[in-house]
């Protein structure tokens, strides 16, 4: 559920946000699209300039203590976080969404056996599920195991979508006119993708994203020369009390790359599972 | 009714097997083994002896999994529920806030900017603060002596910084649940077509709030307390990650890391138990409030 939800006035306010959402995440993707051009250095390229140096004209946003610029490490970081986040995001999509929706009309009762087990899965949180599934895969599948960690909550929230829309009114007359069940799922997942799908993909964008940049933080994501955001600081760690910058900057690219997920999902919550 | 509550209490009972069935496939990957029916047979051991509570010994330290989660439970609890305590203080009246009114329902994206902060961004946001502003000794160093033996050595002030931080992290996550749930409730409640009816009927819009929208409120916060555990387990998990404490959920990350399947999967039941026990008791709860709305 929406908290700026409604008709007229309320779902132009919803719009726009959206829009600004999407313009951001769209602008995150430019920068992506062209983090070699904008980085002036490759990744974890060392004593670019002095380091520990606050950010300034030459370096806008300062060197860390082993003289890199924080600016070009942050675009290369953000590049990793961005498409690893993506890609968590199309699997919890498939394997949350477009799957739980499907389930509901699965033959032989599949479907509420598939959402018993999906509700013993969201008993455990997503960072949890997400560090068990890198411990036993490895650090590379990070950005599997987020989006599979991700997938229990998203898929329980739309079977149980799913089966209020199969057990409505229209369903049934569909039912009594003899329309095939698959041709009833095929209307309904075209309905939802069209109403729903960027609320779902931003909000799968964001936590996937916050459990990526949380499993780099611990150590258990990305690894060097390849940091990701969450490594970016973890890394800062050690210095930031005294020089802020190179923590900073990824916090800030982090949580925007998180506000403009949620603001393209229209600032949606969802229902509880 | 009593049929609607027998169902739940054996949804929690097939849940609790549920997440005792997920504990024991990854303790047996503690135990490699090669083709499917050497795996069920590993499987099938390590589920009979999980129901009497045994995980087997770990990897690490050869001591009893669960001895091993349960002693760390301690700390771990102390932090959830004094996170769970400063995330009702927080969350309940931000939320109250956020949704009384037609504009300040507009403000509430605002919140977003800051529920958009990851846990270990905000607990490190808050040391930051807590060195650089308040000029407190660096909590994430001092974390690692035990909280209780710093107030039993009469250290209230360093016992005070060592748990304030972590506390407040824990705290902040779970009062963004907090208002979250109570906001989605309330829409739902301010929205919904019986109060057209009854301002028909003369009632005041006060005595609607009161008699129907506040009890519909608190019982969907209620029906909410399974999430509202996960995202306090959540944090408890990065804060004592950031703040160097010895509890469950850092076992749990460094079981992981070394591979320590018997010990991880201890203490990943435990935290199940943990959501699962909030999720019942909030229900019925809810049900307390609301009797109507409880049973939804």
């Amino acid at each position: 559920m929406s908290i700026v939800e409604g008709s007229g006035t309320k779902s132009r306010l919803r719009a726009a946000i959206s829009a600004i959402g999407l313009a951001g995440v769209g602008l995150i993707a430019v920068v992506v699209a062209f983090g070699d051009v904008i980085a002036r250095v490759p990744a974890g390229a060392v004593k670019v300039g002095p380091p520990s140096l606050p950010p300034q004209v030459v370096y806008a946003f300062g060197t860390d203590a082993l003289g890199r610029d924080v600016m070009s490490e942050t675009v290369h970081a953000l590049t990793v976080t961005f498409s690893s986040a993506v890609l968590a995001t199309i699997i919890a999509i498939v394997v949350g969404a477009i799957a739980g929706f499907a389930a509901v009309r699965a033959p032989l009762r599949l479907g509420i056996a598939l959402r018993g087990i999906m509700g013993v899965f969201g008993s455990v949180p997503v960072l949890l599920l997400a560090v068990v599934a890198v411990g036993i895969a490895g650090h590379e599948f990070a950005p599997i195991a987020a989006g599979l960690a991700a997938s229990p909550s998203i898929f329980n929230r739309s079977f149980d979508r799913a089966m209020r829309l199969a057990r409505s009114r229209h369903a049934e007359y569909a039912r009594a006119t003899g329309i095939p069940a698959s041709t009833l799922l095929r209307r309904d997942l075209v309905y939802e993708v069209r109403g729903n799908f960027l609320n779902v993909a931003g909000r799968a964008l964001a936590s996937t994203t916050i459990a990526l940049a949380t499993l780099g933080f611990l150590g258990f994501g990305a690894t060097p020369p390849h940091a990701d955001l969450g490594l970016m600081i973890a890394a800062a760690r050690a210095t930031y009390l005294d020089q802020w910058w190179p923590a900073l900057f990824p916090a800030l690219a982090l949580i925007l790359l998180i506000l403009f997920a949620r603001l393209a999902a229209a600032l949606d919550e969802g229902e509880p599972p | 009714m009593w049929r609607d509550w027998l169902l739940r209490a054996a949804q929690v009972i097939g849940s609790l097997l549920g997440a005792l069935v997920l504990a024991s496939l990854l303790a047996t990957l503690s135990q490699p083994t090669h083709g499917f029916w050497p795996l069920l047979s590993v499987f099938c051991a390590k589920f009979m002896a999980a129901l009497e509570g045994d995980f087997g010994r770990s990897a690490v330290t050869g001591a009893r999994s669960m001895a091993a989660a349960v002693a760390a439970f301690p700390a771990t609890l102390q932090l959830l529920t004094v996170g769970a305590v400063i995330a009702l203080v927080i969350g309940i009246p931000l939320g109250i806030v956020l949704s009384a009114s037609r504009a300040l329902r507009a403000a509430a994206p605002l919140i977003e900017i800051i529920a958009a902060m990851p846990v270990f961004v905000a607990a490190l946001a808050l040391i930051w603060i807590a060195v650089r502003v308040l000029h407190w000794s660096d909590a994430s160093q001092t974390s690692a002596l035990s909280w209780t033996a710093l107030v039993r050595s009469g250290g209230w002030n360093a016992a005070w910084q060592t748990f304030a931080l972590p506390a407040l992290t824990v705290g902040a996550a779970g009062a963004a649940s907090v208002q979250l749930s109570l906001r989605r409730a309330a829409v739902r409640a301010w929205s919904a077509p019986y109060r057209n009816g009854l301002r028909m009927m003369g009632l005041g819009t006060l005595d609607i709030d009161l008699r129907y929208a506040v009890p519909e409120v608190i019982a969907a916060l209620l029906r909410d307390a399974g999430e509202i555990a996960l995202a306090l387990i959540s944090a408890t998990a990065v804060a004592e990650w950031v703040f160097h404490r010895d509890g469950a959920a850092v076992l749990f990350l460094k079981s992981a890391a070394f591979g320590d399947w018997n010990v991880a999967a201890a203490v990943l039941f435990l935290f199940a138990i943990i959501k699962l026990v909030a999720e019942f008791l909030g229900l019925a709860a809810s049900w307390l409030v609301a009797p109507d709305e409880g049973a939804a």
